[in-house]
């Protein structure tokens, strides 16, 4: 997947209206809690990447959301 | 691992009674703080809509003896045939004796029969069939199993767990016949026993006038140490990885496909969940109901009978039907069986009406 599909992607999943970009600071998202975690944990399953919820609520940023999906995320 | 096979063991009929209140989630939104926004997100992604629960001072225990009476009246069937009362549940009447020693006495059951509680929620009612389906293959004419719960228990003002339980009790008779092959699989992972727990009120931590503060939690909840407390994303986790492999294994222990199975009645824990197990599993949504949380809201272990007589009634009343059960969930404990059903008793959910 693109990087910029995945972006599309999580900002479907946490339905925000705010544009997604490798620095955005995911604590500044309303919409980042923990059902959207859920929405989270279930992507990465759907991608073939196993990530515990833990993980995702540590993220600091969408770029650690980015790197969490390892190479299933490029371009 | 524990993989069972059974023969010629059946299930005759499944009855459930529901709680007597609906609860829309509006009603709710105010006394947990929901915002439009996220009352909206929580209904269109976690599937939260309605409820059915009790009054207080109702036990799941009043529950199960009603859909048992009901069982009664429309079977034919001599109360002195039960050799084995099960009570799966996790809101007993006392913390001692077993419930289902005093139901034996409430049902009008012979004092011959064999009655316990199990200690399980919403992988419950798989466990509880195999008790039942174990005790027939033992000689037991007939196993009367009864699961359910009842939220008020459990927690008052939770907001990530009350608006989402439902109060439900399910009577279930099990016999020999049919002359069908039933499987099953049976797991425990007790290292994830902190996802789902009830703190207080054990050996471990006596109630006692702390854990009976009502204190607001990390996640915006208010709770108290005997309250249940569920890590609402592990178990989602935990869910959404293991069911579709538990699946697979028994597909695999009972030599059947996906395409021989009718209904995959799975626990009802809520919409997401299962939409998210039913496209791992890559089967047809219309074979799995996913939509008895949004109505009922999560009955725990009664939530598998409790879809066959909301939602499947019919189908079970007049088809004979090859089903996987599967429950997961508090322990962790999870477990599915594959079971053959031939025109069963299996009425329409009815509401609690409070006359026994």
């Amino acid at each position: 997947m693109k990087q910029v599909e995945f972006l599309k992607l999580l900002q479907d999943l946490m339905q925000t209206e705010v544009e997604l970009e490798e620095e955005l600071k995911l604590e500044d998202l309303e919409e980042f809690d923990s059902l959207a975690i859920l929405s989270l944990v279930s992507m990465y399953d759907k991608l073939g990447v196993n990530v515990r919820p833990g993980d995702i609520a540590d993220a600091v940023t969408v770029l650690d959301l980015i790197k969490m999906g390892e190479n299933k995320i490029n371009g | 691992m524990a993989k069972v096979s059974f023969n010629d063991v059946t299930i005759s009929a499944i009855v459930t009674t529901i709680g007597n209140h609906k609860v829309d989630i509006e009603d709710e939104q105010n006394k947990y703080g929901f915002d439009d926004k996220t009352l909206n997100r929580l209904k269109k992604t976690i599937g939260f809509g309605s409820r059915y629960i009790v009054g207080d001072g109702i036990c799941a225990s009043d529950l199960c003896c009603q859909s048992a009476v009901t069982l009664f009246d429309n079977i034919d069937l001599k109360k002195d045939e039960i050799d084995g009362l099960i009570f799966v549940t996790q809101s007993p009447d006392y913390r001692a004796p077993s419930t289902a020693i005093i139901m034996q006495d409430r049902l009008g059951l012979s004092i011959d029969t064999v009655a316990y509680d199990i200690n399980l929620g919403c992988s419950g009612f798989v466990y509880g069939l195999f008790n039942g389906f174990a005790f027939i293959n033992c000689g037991f004419r007939k196993v009367l199993l009864l699961v359910g719960d009842v939220s008020n228990y459990f927690t008052k003002k939770d907001k990530t767990f009350t608006p989402l339980m439902g109060d439900a009790g399910s009577a279930v008779l099990i016999e020999k016949g049919g002359g069908n092959k039933s499987c099953f699989v049976l797991h425990s992972n007790g290292s994830g026993y902190k996802h789902l727990i009830i703190p207080a009120g054990g050996a471990r931590m006596e109630c006692s006038e702390e854990t009976l503060k009502l204190v607001e939690r990390d996640d915006g909840s208010l709770r108290r140490e005997c309250d249940l407390y569920m890590n609402g994303a592990e178990v989602f986790n935990f869910a959404v990885k293991t069911v579709p492999g538990l699946i697979e294994e028994l597909f695999e222990s009972s030599n059947i496909s996906k395409n021989e199975v009718d209904y995959f009645v799975l626990h009802q824990a809520n919409y997401y969940i299962l939409k998210n197990i039913a496209s791992k599993l890559g089967v047809s949504e219309n074979k799995v109901p996913m939509e008895t949380a949004k109505v009922y809201g999560n009955q725990n272990s009664a939530s598998i009978p409790g879809t066959i007589n909301g939602y499947l009634s019919n189908e079970y009343s007049e088809k004979l039907l090859r089903s996987v059960f599967a429950g997961f969930g508090i322990g962790l404990s999870w477990a599915a069986c594959y079971v053959t059903t031939d025109n069963i008793f299996a009425p329409v959910v009815r509401k609690f009406n409070n006359v026994l």
